[in-house]
């Protein structure tokens, strides 16, 4: 039983040279390995905010506000880091490229208030003129726009957000009454009420 | 002398399967044992119900921590039972090493524990750190070290970049001369064989009778391995080897563990140099209405998915079946007739979830003496070192 001991003793001067075999972690940061599934990321310029990612999220970790201020409508996509099990399922998913929200390298998550465990990003939100209920962000009608060509002219609320985006259109167009008729068809409208101003026999 | 009660359980919540084992004992031998399972319902089958057929395989993924990608296979292997197709040979072949590193750091992890339960710490230590490169190997082919999230029905998530294959076969080898060097340690040692052979033996026919499966049935003779049997992902196109032993006491069952250990990473490097081109995924869109099985082998055993779809795209019905649930009842079988010290490493012996018999208490039947888990590893530990001074060690 000699053998057994050479052998300890060796993998205790091999350890001593070598030092242990475990990092010197908070003084030495840990660098992920560029494979590593972390955190996923929006990116506010890519992002068209369709909510794809938040449908297809298993932990349903991704949810959004839409904040209908007449003056500054606009969505707020939320990540919740907390639940968020990094599977990347929203990367998979994303209609912009797969590059509106990506997963990063972030591993160190930790926190000590967990209202703080979320990320936010705000989108321009599009108002039905209507009941202004909204629509669709401005970027996901573009991006809709730009992928139809000229069949978008086969829907006003695209056409017509695109023309406004290009200040094409004079601003002070009239906008859909409330006590809306069939005239009224030509206007950015949600699918209820495009519907219904077409239904219409006023 | 009187008989006592010694409960051990009930659960720890971060397990798969919590266990209660009430152990009836006279003096120091166990004369029955009775087995309670069914704390810590999590509701799992219900919640999969919930979600769409891809967003299951996650919550499936985390029925167990260890066996991470055993419970995604069997469950996409259901579900394309119900459609009728065949994955893509690469996502065969990508499936297969990821259930086969699965099998390498669960198997490192058994072993690390039982050196710690039979007081053998410098193991425990070791073995822990080979588990480590197997986990940094994960984390190069998927993306993270546990929960591999790389399956869906139709194929994988994610690809294995060509460039990764050189450095992760680098990574596998390294760790087999120190794995080598352990199975010598831990297969002579005298002291092991003292402490493992001839206890809690789990007899061939007790094996087949009480439905054993995984490497608690090989070590008792019974050739008995999904992977033979019912060939999946890549497994008929490697040349590997089934482990089957013929005692089935403890010692038998390390071995089983051990040798398996080199199996998977031969399988797994096979699969790494020879990893078909082609696509990954089969991009299913609808699931017909209809019934699917899956099995796949779990490091525990075979683990069995039952998916019915309705032709929505949420299963209407998911069952599961893990391995332990067939293994725990053998218990009654091995630890009937041995003694208290010995009864730690025959329940953990199953490799049935670890921390349930780290939340242990020993109580007499007038409820006087209250031991906790630590007490029980300490009597284990104990009987070690009595077996090195009989043997003139130390």
């Amino acid at each position: 039983m000699k053998l057994p001991k050479v052998r300890e003793l060796t993998e205790a001067l091999k350890a001593l040279i070598t030092g242990p075999y475990t990092s010197k972690f908070p003084k030495k940061p840990h660098i992920a390995h560029p494979n590593f599934r972390g955190q996923p990321v929006f990116n506010p310029d890519k992002c068209v905010g369709c909510l794809a990612c938040e449908y297809v999220c298993p932990a349903e970790a991704i949810g959004h506000e839409d904040i209908k201020d007449p003056k500054n409508p606009r969505r707020v996509m939320i990540h919740y880091t907390d639940t968020c099990i990094f599977c990347g399922c929203c990367e998979a998913a994303c209609i912009a490229d797969n590059e509106g929200i990506k997963l990063s390298n972030e591993w160190d998550l930790a926190f000590f208030d967990r209202s703080q465990a979320q990320e936010t990003i705000e989108k321009e939100l599009l108002l039905c003129e209507i009941c202004g209920e909204p629509v669709a962000c401005k970027d996901h009608l573009k991006w809709i726009a730009e992928r139809l060509g000229e069949l978008s002219y086969s829907s006003p609320t695209l056409y017509l957000s695109r023309l406004k985006e290009l200040g094409i259109i004079d601003d002070n167009i009239i906008a859909a009454s409330r006590d809306y008729s069939r005239s009224d068809r030509v206007k950015i409208l949600c699918a209820r009420h495009r519907r219904e101003t077409t239904l219409s026999t006023k | 002398m009187a008989k006592s009660v010694v409960p051990i359980g009930p659960f720890h919540p971060l397990q798969e399967e919590p266990e209660f084992f009430t152990l009836t004992v006279d003096g120091e031998t166990v004369v029955d044992i009775d087995v309670n399972i069914g704390y810590n319902h999590r509701g799992i089958e219900k919640l999969s119900e919930r979600k769409s057929f891809d967003q299951s395989t996650f919550v499936i993924e985390r029925i167990c921590g260890i066996c991470s990608t055993s419970h995604p296979f069997a469950y996409t292997r259901a579900v394309e039972d119900i459609i009728q197709v065949k994955p893509p040979e690469r996502a065969e072949y990508i499936r297969t090493i990821i259930a086969e590193g699965e099998r390498i750091h669960s198997h490192l992890l058994w072993l690390g524990l039982a050196g710690h339960f039979l007081g053998y710490n410098t193991v425990y230590m070791w073995v822990w750190k080979l588990r480590e490169e197997i986990l940094d190997v994960m984390e190069i082919l998927s993306g993270n070290r546990n929960s591999y999230a790389m399956f869906k029905p139709g194929g994988v998530r994610r690809d294995i970049k060509s460039e990764d294959i050189p450095g992760v076969i680098k990574k596998i080898d390294s760790i087999v001369p120190t794995l080598n060097r352990l199975k010598k340690a831990v297969l002579d040692d005298p002291v092991l064989h003292a402490r493992l052979k001839g206890i809690g033996i789990l007899t061939y026919e007790d094996a087949i009778d009480y439905s054993a499966l995984g490497p608690t049935a090989r070590a008792s003779g019974v050739a008995k391995d999904v992977r033979k049997d019912d060939p999946y992902g890549a497994y008929d196109k490697v040349d590997w080897d089934m482990i089957v032993t013929k005692t089935g006491d403890v010692f038998e069952k390390v071995v089983v563990r051990v040798l398996e250990t080199y199996e998977s990473i031969k399988i797994m490097k096979h699969c790494l140099l020879n990893l078909p081109e082609g696509d990954i995924d089969l991009n299913i869109k609808d699931i017909p209405p209809g019934e699917g099985i899956g099995t796949a082998e779990a490091p525990r055993g075979e683990t069995f998915h039952y998916v019915r779809s309705d032709g929505t795209n949420r299963p209407a019905r998911h069952k599961v079946r893990a391995p332990t649930f067939m293994n725990l009842p053998t218990c009654k079988a091995t630890v009937v007739g041995e003694t208290v010290s010995d009864a730690t490493i025959i329940l953990a012996s199953i490799d049935p979830c670890y921390c349930c018999t780290e939340r242990t208490a020993v109580r007499d039947t007038r409820g006087k003496r209250l031991y906790a888990a630590k007490e029980l590893i300490r009597l284990s530990q104990q009987k070690t070192a009595q077996i090195k001074r009989k043997m003139g060690l130390k």
